[in-house]
């Protein structure tokens, strides 16, 4: 992976992703939290209606899993996307930067 | 307990069935979502909520057939049997050596 440019200089090299959330992830993100919402409140809504108290608690579970991950998936929205760029390789400025990570990094690896 | 002759009304086995297919589609999401998460940390958060997704389903699921609203229906012995030998002869295919079974 590493190369040595003909110009002698070291290329910025990034051994794992940053602790970036891309814009693909947040999309992901925000569509997901949507759709833990809605399951619990579902959740919450079938629990009240349910007779037999086992399928009751079942549901009441799963609603409390779902508000668990809808808050997990909150936390990286709370995210310092500006200070973690700042620590990446920046290719000269001026030069457009591509989407997405591999390419991204194949990018800067080959420039300056 | 559920009345003999059902209504158009929902009930506990209706609602708990519309949540395990709501579970099974959120674990496919979860699933793409882990493979296409970037950094590490994000990664490993989308991976636990695909496993606690699955235990839920699976709980769930446990809960339903313990109620008796899943049937089980055995292959026959005969047919079972033809497909074990059938299999068993392929493998000679395998590009590895195994040990004797």
């Amino acid at each position: 992976m590493q190369q040595q440019n003909t110009s002698g200089q070291q290329p910025p090299v990034m051994n794992e992703p940053p602790r970036v959330i891309t814009t693909k992830d947040a999309l992901y993100l925000k569509d997901h939290m949507s759709w833990h919402l809605m399951t619990m409140k579902k959740c919450a809504h079938y629990a009240q209606e349910c007779t037999d108290p086992e399928i009751r608690q079942a549901l009441d579970q799963a609603g409390r899993m779902h508000q668990k991950h809808y808050q997990m998936l909150l936390k990286h929205c709370q995210n310092n996307n500006t200070a973690e760029m700042a620590k990446v390789p920046q290719p000269k400025p001026g030069q457009q930067q591509q989407q997405g990570q591999q390419q991204n990094q194949q990018n800067q690896q080959q420039m300056q | 307990m559920l009345p003999k002759v059902k209504g158009p009304e929902m009930n506990d086995r209706d609602r708990v069935n519309d949540v395990l297919a709501t579970e099974k589609y959120l674990i496919t999401v979860a699933n793409i979502a882990a493979w296409e998460s970037s950094h590490s940390e994000l990664h490993q958060d989308a991976v636990s909520i695909c496993q606690e997704l699955q235990e839920c389903h699976r709980d769930l699921f446990n809960l339903m057939f313990k109620k008796g609203w899943y049937k089980l229906e055995a292959e026959e012995q005969q047919k079972l049997d033809q497909a074990y030998k059938q299999f068993s002869n392929y493998s000679t295919q395998f590009p590895y050596t195994t040990q004797a079974h």
